[in-house]
Order: C-alpha cells, then sequence, then structure tokens
C-alpha cells in the first residue's frame, strides 16, 4: 500500500509544483490533451529509466487522472517531472483542477465507491499504480493530485 | 468457459475494435495508439473480461495484422509493436489485480479477528456465564433447605432446568469456537457440529472422511465455517430430513487438495447464475464465498426445485 496523505486544504499552484526546468505542463480539457500528457509522462518516465511495463502502468495512471479532469472538472492541468531523492531517481505527476472537488476523498479512495473504483480503477486504481499518493480536495474548489514513482 | 464469451456479441464489437486499433497503431505507432489500448482494456474490465479474453483477443488481432506479411524483419517488427500495444491495454487490470490483493488480505484479517472475537465470547459464555449459573445453583440448594418437603418436586424442576440451560451453553460455546477444533481438528469438530444440529433441528446430519494429517488452522477454520453456515441454511431453508457432510483428501499428480461437501435432501431451488437477485439464503452463501476466497479455494452449488443442495468445497493445501 503506497504512502498515502490527505489534506482539506488546497495549497496555491505554487507551493504544489514549484517551477522546474524539465517540467512539462499540459492543460487538459479533452480526449486529445490526455493523449498528450501521457506522451509527456512516458518520454519523461522513460529518460528516468523507467522500463517499457513500468511505462504502460505510469501512463494509465496519467490517463486516469486525466480523464477524471475532463469528467468532473471539465478542464484542468497536469504536471510532469523527474525527481531525485538521496537514493532514487522517479517521476512525479500532479493533476490540478479548479472543478467541484470531491466531498469526501476517503471515501473517493475506497474501493466500490464508484463505478469505475469498484473495478480497482479510477482513484483507488491510481493509489495502487504509485508509490506515493496525495490528494488536496476542497468543495467548489478544486482537486489537486500528487502522485510519485520511484525507480528501484 | 471464459474464451467461449469471445463469440458474445460485445465481446465481438470489442474484438473488432481491438483488432482496428492494434492494426492502426502496428502502421502507426503513437501515443494516441497506446490510449486507445488503454481505453479497450478498460472497456473489456468493465464488461467483465478476464485477461486471458483479452489475451485471446490479442492473438487473433495478431494474426491478422501478420496475414499479410511475407518480409520476416517486418514480422519481428510488427510483432513487437503489438506487444507493446498488448502491455498497454492490460495495464487497466493490473490496477485491479493489485486492489484484489489487498481486499484479500484484508478480508482474511477481517477474518482472524472475527474468530478471535469468537473465542473470547466463546471463553465468556463458558466460563462467566457458566460461573453465574453455578450461584444459581447454590441459592436454589439452600432455598431447598427452608422450603417444605412439598415444594421439593419444584425445586427439582428447576434443578433439571437449570442442568439443561448450562448444557446449552456449554455446547453453545464450544460450537462458536469449538475447542476440538484446535485440539483434534476438522472432523471431530464437525462431528461435535452435527450432533449440535441433529438435537436442535431433528435433522438427521453425518459427517464422513477424515483428513490424514493436520490442515492449516487458516484452513480448517474456513470450511468449519463454511459447513457451520451451510448447516444453518439447510435448517432455515431446505426443509431437509437428512445432510451428509463430506471431507475428503484428494491428490493429484501436482497438487494436493481437501474436498468439503453438505448434501442435503430438501426442497433445493433454481439456481441463478450471475444474476444480481439472489434468494435471501444468498446472503449465508456470500460468507462462504468469502471465507473460501480468502483461502484460494473455490465451491460449486448445485440445486434444483425438489432435488436438494449440495456445496461444494475445494481448497489447495499448499498455500
Amino acid at each position: 500500500m503506497p504512502k498515502t496523505s490527505q489534506s482539506a486544504k488546497l495549497a496555491p499552484i505554487s507551493t504544489i509544483s514549484p517551477p522546474a526546468a524539465d517540467e512539462v505542463r499540459i492543460p487538459i480539457s479533452c480526449d486529445v490533451d490526455i493523449v498528450k500528457a501521457r506522451q509527456a509522462g512516458r518520454r519523461l518516465a522513460e529518460d528516468v529509466g523507467f522500463v517499457f511495463t513500468e511505462l504502460a502502468l505510469i501512463a494509465t495512471a496519467i490517463s486516469e487522472l486525466a480523464r477524471n479532469i475532463v469528467r468532473y472538472a471539465k478542464s484542468g492541468e497536469i504536471a510532469i517531472r523527474p525527481i531525485t531523492n538521496s537514493a532514487r531517481r522517479g517521476i512525479q505527476i500532479v493533476a490540478l483542477d479548479r472543478g467541484p472537488g470531491i466531498r469526501d476523498v476517503e471515501q473517493a479512495l475506497q474501493i466500490g465507491f464508484s463505478t469505475a473504483g469498484g473495478l480497482g480503477l479510477g482513484l483507488p486504481g491510481v493509489r495502487r499504480l504509485m508509490d506515493e499518493f496525495d490528494i488536496q480536495s476542497k468543495l467548489g474548489q478544486g482537486t489537486t493530485v500528487r502522485i510519485t514513482k520511484w525507480k528501484d | 468457459m471464459r474464451m467461449a464469451s469471445a463469440t458474445k456479441p460485445r465481446s465481438r464489437s470489442l474484438l473488432r475494435a481491438y483488432q482496428a486499433a492494434m492494426c492502426e497503431y502496428v502502421k502507426k505507432p503513437r501515443e494516441a495508439g497506446l490510449e486507445r489500448a488503454y481505453e479497450l482494456g478498460r472497456r473489456a474490465l468493465e464488461q467483465g473480461a478476464a485477461m486471458v479474453d483479452v489475451a485471446g483477443i490479442y492473438h487473433h488481432a495478431l494474426v491478422a495484422v501478420l496475414q499479410r506479411t511475407k518480409e520476416p524483419l517486418e514480422c519481428v517488427r510488427k510483432t513487437r509493436v503489438a506487444g507493446n500495444f498488448f502491455v498497454e491495454s492490460l495495464s487497466p487490470f493490473e490496477m485491479t489485480y493489485r486492489g484484489h490483493h489487498e481486499a484479500q488480505a484484508a478480508l482474511r484479517q477481517l477474518n482472524e479477528g472475527m474468530e478471535a472475537e469468537a473465542k473470547r465470547i466463546a471463553h465468556a459464555l463458558h466460563d462467566e456465564a457458566g460461573q453465574l449459573l453455578t450461584n444459581v445453583h447454590f441459592a436454589l440448594e439452600r432455598l431447598a433447605d427452608v422450603l417444605p418437603p412439598c415444594s421439593q418436586p419444584l425445586i427439582e424442576d428447576v434443578r433439571f432446568r437449570l442442568a439443561e440451560m448450562e448444557g446449552q451453553l456449554r455446547r453453545l460455546s464450544h460450537e462458536l469456537r469449538p475447542p476440538m477444533l484446535d485440539l483434534l481438528g476438522l472432523v471431530p469438530a464437525l462431528q461435535f457440529l452435527a450432533q449440535g444440529v441433529t438435537q436442535r433441528s431433528g435433522i438427521e446430519v453425518v459427517v464422513q472422511g477424515s483428513t490424514p494429517e493436520r490442515l492449516s488452522p487458516l484452513v480448517e477454520t474456513a470450511l468449519y465455517r463454511s459447513v457451520q453456515e451451510a448447516l444453518t441454511n439447510v435448517t432455515k431453508h431446505a426443509k431437509a430430513s437428512n445432510v451428509t457432510v463430506q471431507v475428503q483428501r484428494q491428490k493429484s499428480e501436482k497438487d494436493a487438495m481437501v474436498v468439503c461437501s453438505v448434501k442435503d435432501d430438501g426442497v433445493g431451488f433454481e439456481i441463478q447464475p450471475l444474476s444480481g437477485e439472489q434468494p435471501r439464503h444468498g446472503l449465508g452463501l456470500l460468507g462462504i464465498r468469502e471465507r473460501i476466497k480468502a483461502v484460494a479455494g473455490s465451491l460449486e452449488l448445485k440445486s434444483a426445485p425438489g432435488l436438494g443442495t449440495e456445496l461444494c468445497i475445494q481448497v489447495p493445501l499448499n498455500t
């Protein structure tokens, strides 16, 4: 089970994703944008050193997040960047929207909350594909999901 | 059984879409094609397809893609590109698979918690309620000493009822968490359970079979609870007069498994396959299914109106 943290406060964009030189940001509002985000994510993840099966899972996570934006918030943004800590390299993806927000985040992460969730897709599915998962949502203000996958 | 679903209309439309998308991707390997693969995998999942169904569909599609390709190197390239498409379409299944694992672990934990709780209640019933009853016995004896002789038959009647209650309490506490299950194993515990059911309901319950050696505690508990639940179902719904419980160890070349069946001669019922609306006794069955799933086993329910009901459980022993 990946690390999960939640907080009700929605941080301003600047603190969520400090600008990085190799960061890619893709505005999301339709299916074509989902493809762009996947492509960008796959390219960056490949540079980090992920193998092709891992790339498929990363692209899938991006798809699920981007799908949620298109479906629930109509528009938003996905930012992708390579990250490093002392030991490892990885990739971080931040999906951000100013949509209706999620009433009960805890519940949204449960299997069976939505149709997609019932199959283990959607947010619960994304959380399982990643090493770290962080979600902040406020009703009427929007949702930010930040996910990280480390290269072992 | 699963592969047969490839001929269902919905699967056929999935097959056509998959084949078209893969052909397109092999011609033009772009992200949009992989996104399509992922969407198709998701659609397959939502339609209830299994991973092997997708593998079958991929195989069909690959054959179609390679059909008119003569050049060997081109075949290799196409196969490799198609492989990427395939992996992408399986990705949604990976999400579900991981969730399933987690759910299974949670379920096992829940069952273990319930067992511990049943043990606690069984002890409380046996020790504490038993102690209280003993106190009542003493009080009754004191009362008997001071009451006139003509009330002795009444005292005797109360004594008899108290003893009966004590016996019933002990039996219930033992069934709740049979010490026998831990001490002697599955079959003796089931025999004890069967006696209790016969006593209470008048249904003749026979337990047959044996297991040469002890099974793992997890498997023993899962089977005991499943038979217990099945017998409860029989007494509640089946209108049966005989029940046979059979426990057998089966060994094939590769793996050993224990097979446990509960068969009654009651009214039976119409089994509605895969429909959400199960008859009321479906709820107990759901509990059994979950328990058996948690030890990687499988179960089969056979019944028809007027023909009784048989529940057959198989649990592999290598886990």
